[in-house]
């Protein structure tokens, strides 16, 4: 009894003991009939998936960020495929012949044979790190290229755009709604969010209360808004259309409301837009708390107080202009007697 | 030194001995502390809390939460919290031992009442957890109908959203805190003693403590509805949270309350299996079922104290008016994403490894054969442990912190599938021709596989920073960790229950409705959550109450999947009533022909589990091999059987140290 | 208290051998338990950690720490002095109970609690006297989170010192009213109490002298 304890329960360390293979002359015709499946399905899954599903995969193609984004949902996806169907296809065909019920099943093998193999057990882990490091490769290089691929870059983007002439528009998120701020328009303030085509654009995301995240669906642009900094993302349009902003972090109980839809015009129409509506909003321009990348209830609002721009760098010019060093910083010095948690303020 | 006088016999906790001659006297079953006390007791902890708070603090007015007071609701529910301990008795010793007390043995009964006691007893314990696990998972089923009733129509409203957002919150809240107990819990309290060979926790004391903690904080959680709810879902992020009306501070309390007992319950697990495996138990010889619970167990008691101190956080900031999570106040809502998160990741896989080590349980037993690659599985779980430490921010990919860092999270995120593939390799390994039988339990496993692939695999896809761009924060993320969670943990679980049941209670259950449960569950929850990956890839948010006029076809297809889904569980119901006490039908000693150290003992299994403590010869993967030994031998006539092979439970002081 | 005393020797006997196996078990136990108790509270007092240097280097609207407001550096150098104080008379404590001085442990081991609650009471007062309110900045309101999070430890400290003290003086009481047949405790597993309980102590005194510094010097 206990010499055979001595022996046994060590996986790993049977493959010199294997007994005789049982049954069939041909011990792999399984594994062979399981890849022959496998590599049929998977060959015709990934062709139709590319091939019929592949362009209408969401978000569609408007921007830079949204054709990157289906680009690489696509990639994965022709990955991720035959790696679910290997498996499945393995357990269908083990559910069906090393069914106990099927007549002439055989007995299966016990011992240190089925306890353990060294070989399978290497390839597993090598090629499940190959796909795995091939996929964070990728991931990597599909972020870093496309200067963060329409996502959160947060103020101070590491991964910005080869193009100079980018076009920043403030979103500020509040409960509930968005506020859509163009600096290059003398700092007008919109409630429908309209862009040029075929430019590259900076979205300052900030909010003025809780956090909210900006996603522009079609436009394949998710950045969170969080009170007090000033998230940045980037993206490319080039088509015309229509899309949707949504909401996509919970803000209390309206958050399913939070939404509106945006256009993509082209550049002469958005000029034209744009000068006209910062002359119709003069009048209410006029009274915003000045341009700033944040804005605080109390230092913005309520009391008064700005937190204006105060390296007196115009905000709205080439990208170079608003990089790291003109963050709002230096802020009011009369809010710590304030007992007041977090206010609902307006811009 | 003189202290140490008579015998140690069960020296510690589940009893002393007496001085000879002690009086016992018995009471009748409905004198004594139990819920009923626990109940009064905290009932008027909450009334003596919220008075106390009213007077501290009556003239403290929120801006925020429009003059309600924070102060008394968490005052209310903290001593309503320490009112149901002093109840129930779990409070009689820890104050006892102030005075040098030891400890004072239980009523040793097995009438049903022991159910509602402060019971030591570790498989009291842990039908206590499985029937407050049941409880607290069809909650939040039902609050996740409701989810779906209101999410019939796009644009026309049935429960509102101010109602709808507390649905949720509370959904996910429940949901989350049963998840994370619901196999550590129930199976993990009642099965690891008797599978390491162990006739006692190390800990039952503080065993029992968490449970009473965890059925404290369901009612904490639930005083959430009345008080108005929570809008921020189960994630709570600040400053919503800051902003939020009173019904957050059940979340903030519940939670913290729930968490200390995963701490304890964790705690005693993990002690328990480090140092009370049999002679022989040694590790590459404990069922796998144990390795998951191992690395479940330090997860538990070493992510969640994060979770306590954010939620304290909360409530500092809720209550005296400090600037944590408030940004303008010198604070960041940063802080909280952070701190939660470092929890929350642990705990997805709290969520998950414990279904792992039930699969790999149940799959020899069903295939007759040896689990293969049993180190690689091990190995599997305690890397997946460890790597979830370091994964956090993938939650925060768009929030904009640290943008830099997240090539680094999208690496250690992947490279978690690694580990995660083990299991799979197992799982394969162990079917290759193999005899597999179609029990009820074998169904689940198959099906845990079948499910938990698709959440691993659309794991991959969320962790992909350019694709989580569109996907984060939407129903497919949704869909996603509902696969794992309940198409894994929950599937796993309910194979578990059915494997089990003949241990648990001495009964089968009915294999008929076993198997319309399990073709219910399987079909209706591939129907209900597979069509939320289309609903989040076609731009759906999570946690909205209105939606595209477009979607409305996929979302009420998914809507009565899931009553359907629902319905199934009642199956389960009427199968656990029927089979337990309508026809109860008496199950062989060894159903399912297992040669686990569980299924070697008598049924029931006695009050100190085993007669003679066994001496373990093999690990319990013998299956298929003529002449192996048995698992264990369970008279020995001394403990140097196992010497030649090396002592199990050989700590440091077994080592010579200090 | 409703429970019930019944003899506990309920339906098995366990022999010799098992008798010891469950002895060492035991005292394993507790060797880990307190380790990992002690890991527990480091997971919580990271996280104390992260927000401390996380506000700091955050400093958003420049308010971690407007007009470098300070907590009373008196008051919060004795707690640290008298938990640090309490942390060195355990250990001598351990340290004469080893060399069978039983006495000189008692009267350590209550002084040390003594201390301990001293520390625990100024921590308490302390906060009742703050020079700043809450919601000044991050600064603040973490300190107010290491407040709490010190009493919560301290008086686990504390309690789990007193709890073994306790037990020792009824242990000795008993020993001469029943003539020495006490139930109980072997020696062994009492002496592995303290040592885990002044480990777990010399953890406390390493955090309380980690955040005075940050908190009261080096802020």
């Amino acid at each position: 009894m206990s010499e055979h304890a001595g022996t046994s329960g060590r996986p790993g360390a049977g493959a010199s003991t294997s007994s005789v293979a049982a049954g069939t002359a041909r011990p792999l015709q399984d594994i062979w009939r399981i890849v022959g499946i496998w590599v049929a399905l998977s060959i015709v899954g990934d062709l139709v998936f590319w091939f019929v599903a592949g362009p209408h995969v969401p978000p569609g193609d408007m921007t830079s960020s949204a054709s990157g984004a289906q680009f690489d949902f696509n990639v994965l996806f022709m990955v991720a495929l035959p790696v679910i169907l290997a498996v499945w296809t393995y357990m269908g065909y083990a559910v069906i012949m090393w069914r106990a019920s099927r007549p002439g099943a055989p007995e299966p093998i016990g011992g240190p044979r089925a306890r353990s193999n060294l070989k399978v057990q290497l390839w597993w882990i090598v090629v499940t790190t190959v796909v795995v490091l091939s996929m964070f490769v990728f991931g990597t290089v599909e972020l870093i290229v496309p200067a963060g691929a329409g996502g959160a870059e947060g103020p101070n983007p590491i991964w910005t755009p080869a193009s100079k002439n980018v076009l920043p528009i403030q979103v500020i998120a509040q409960q509930w709604q968005f506020t859509y701020r163009y600096p290059t328009f003398g700092g007008m303030e919109t409630s429908t969010l309209i862009v040029p085509d075929n430019t590259t654009i900076a979205f300052h995301v900030t909010s003025l209360d809780v956090i909210h995240s900006f996603w522009a669906y079609q436009l394949g642009v998710k950045i969170d808004a969080n009170p007090g900094i000033d998230d940045v993302g980037y993206t490319t349009t080039n088509q015309l259309g229509k899309f949707t902003v949504r909401c996509n972090e919970l803000c209390g109980i309206w958050h399913g409301a939070m939404y509106d839809y945006g256009k993509v015009v082209s550049k002469a129409q958005f000029q034209k837009w744009g000068t006209s509506t910062a002359r119709a909003t003069a009048a209410n321009t006029k009274y915003l708390p000045p341009f700033a990348w944040t804005y605080s209830p109390t230092a913005n609002g309520a009391t008064g107080v700005t937190a204006a721009n105060t390296s007196g760098q115009a905000p709205f010019s080439k990208i170079q202009t608003y990089g790291a060093t003109t963050k709002a910083k230096k802020v009011v010095k009369n809010v710590q007697t304030s007992t007041t948690t977090i206010t609902t303020g307006s811009t | 030194m003189t202290l140490d006088v008579a015998p140690p016999s069960q020296m510690g906790s589940t009893g002393d001995t007496l001085p000879p001659g002690g009086v016992v006297h018995r009471r009748p079953w409905w004198m004594g502390q139990h819920m009923g006390t626990g109940l009064l007791l905290g009932i008027g902890g909450y009334a003596l809390g919220h008075y106390l708070g009213n007077t501290i603090a009556g003239g403290y007015t929120h801006v925020g939460t429009a003059g309600e007071n924070d102060v008394a609701i968490v005052l209310a529910l903290l001593l309503g919290v320490v009112g149901w301990l002093a109840g129930v008795g779990a409070l009689n010793y820890p104050l006892a031992k102030l005075a040098g007390r030891e400890p004072v043995a239980q009523p040793d009964t097995q009438h049903w009442t022991r159910f509602f006691r402060f019971s030591v007893e570790h498989k009291t314990v842990g039908m206590q957890y499985l029937i407050a696990v049941l409880v607290f998972l069809f909650t939040g089923g039902l609050l996740a109908m409701s989810i779906r009733t209101e999410l019939l129509s796009p644009t026309s409203h049935i429960i509102g959203p101010g109602t709808y957002i507390s649905i949720v919150g509370e959904h996910g809240t429940v949901m989350m805190m049963m998840a994370s107990s619901l196999v550590v819990g129930p199976l993990g309290n009642w099965l690891i003693p008797i599978m390491i060979g162990s006739r006692r926790m190390a800990f039952p004391r503080v065993e029992a403590f968490s449970f009473w903690l965890f059925s404290a904080g369901y009612f904490v959680i639930l005083t959430a509805l009345p008080l108005g709810g929570f809008p921020t879902g189960w994630t709570g992020y600040a400053p919503l949270q800051t902003q939020a009306t009173v019904g957050m501070d059940s979340y903030l309390v519940g939670f913290s309350v729930i968490g200390l007992g995963m701490i304890l319950a964790g705690f005693n697990l993990l002690v328990t299996i480090i140092n009370y495996r049999a002679p022989g138990m040694t590790w590459s010889r404990i069922p796998v079922f144990a390795w998951s619970i191992l690395a479940t167990s330090a997860l538990l008691a070493l992510a969640t104290p994060t979770l306590a101190v954010a939620c304290m956080f909360g409530i500092l900031d809720r209550t005296v008016g400090t600037a944590f999570y408030v940004n303008a106040h010198g604070g960041s809502s940063y802080l909280w994403e952070n701190l939660f998160w470092f929890f929350g990741h642990p705990e997805v896989y709290i969520m998950a490894l414990p279904g792992f080590g039930i699969v790999g349980e149940m799959l020899p037993v069903f295939t007759r054969k040896p689990l293969f690659a049993y180190r690689v599985a091990a190995a599997g779980m305690i890397g997946v442990a460890l790597l979830s430490f370091f994964v956090w921010q993938h939650h925060l990919f768009q929030s904009g912190i640290n943008p830099d860092m997240r090539p680094l999270f999208m690496l250690t995120t992947e490279l978690i599938s690694i580990p995660t593939g083990f299991i799979f390799l197992v799982g394969l390994g162990t079917l290759y021709k193999a005899k597999i039988r179609f029990e009820v339990p074998m169904l689940f496993a198959l099906a845990m596989y079948f499910n938990f692939l698709i959440g691993g695999v659309t794991g991959v896809f969320v962790s992909d920073v350019p694709v989580d761009v569109t996907v984060h924060g939407s129903f497919f993320v949704l869909a996603h960790f509902h696969y794992t969670i309940m198409g894994g943990l929950v599937f796993a679980f309910f194979g578990g229950v059915y494997y089990w049941m003949p241990k648990l209670t001495g009964k089968m259950m009915n294999k008929t409705l076993g198997k319309v449960h399990f073709w219910m569950m399987f079909v209706f929850f591939n129907l209900t959550f597979f069509p939320m990956f289309l609903i989040g890839l076609l731009g759906q948010p999570r946690r909205v109450f209105e939606y595209a006029q477009g979607l409305q076809t996929l979302n009420d297809f998914s809507s009565v999947s899931a009553f359907c889904l629902g319905a199934s569980f009642l199956v389960f119901v009427v199968n656990f009533v029927w089979s337990i006490f309508i026809a109860p039908q008496e199950a062989p000693l060894n159903p399912w022909g297992s040669l686990g150290l569980e299924w070697q003992t008598a049924t029931p299994v006695p009050q100190h589990n085993f007669e003679r403590i066994p001496v373990v010869l093999t690990d319990p993967y013998h299956y298929s091999e003529p002449g192996a030994s048995p698992v264990a031998d369970l008279a020995p006539t001394s403990f140097a059987e196992f010497a030649a092979v090396g002592a199990g439970g050989g700590g440091p002081i077994a080592r010579g140290e200090p | 208290m409703s429970q019930v005393r019944v003899p506990a020797d309920s339906g098995y006997v366990a022999t010799p051998e098992e008798l010891a196996y469950e002895a060492r078990a035991a005292e394993n136990a507790l060797f880990t338990a307190s380790r990992l108790m002690i890991g527990c509270f480091a997971f919580a007092f990271a996280a104390l950690a992260f927000a401390y240097f996380y506000l700091r280097s955050a400093n958003s609207y420049d308010l971690w720490r407007p007009h470098s407001v300070t907590a009373p550096v008196g008051t919060g150098t004795a707690v640290m002095a008298f938990t640090a104080a309490a942390t060195v008379l355990l250990l001598f404590g351990l340290r004469q109970l080893r060399r069978k001085d039983v006495l000189a442990f008692d009267v350590a081991g209550w002084v040390a609690v003594l201390s301990g609650l001293l520390a625990l009471g100024l921590q308490c007062w302390e906060l009742t006297d703050l020079p700043f309110a809450p919601a000044t900045g991050g600064y603040t309101s973490v300190f107010i989170g290491w407040a709490v999070m010190n009493i919560i430890m301290l008086v686990s400290g504390i309690y789990w010192a007193e709890t073994l003290l306790a037990r020792r003086a009824r242990l000795r009481k008993a020993i001469t009213e029943e003539g020495g047949a006490v139930r109980g405790v072997p020696s062994g597993i009492f002496r592995l109490n303290v040592d885990s309980c002044v480990y777990f102590w010399g953890f406390i005194a390493f955090v309380a002298v980690f955040f005075w510094i940050f908190f009261y010097i080096a802020g």
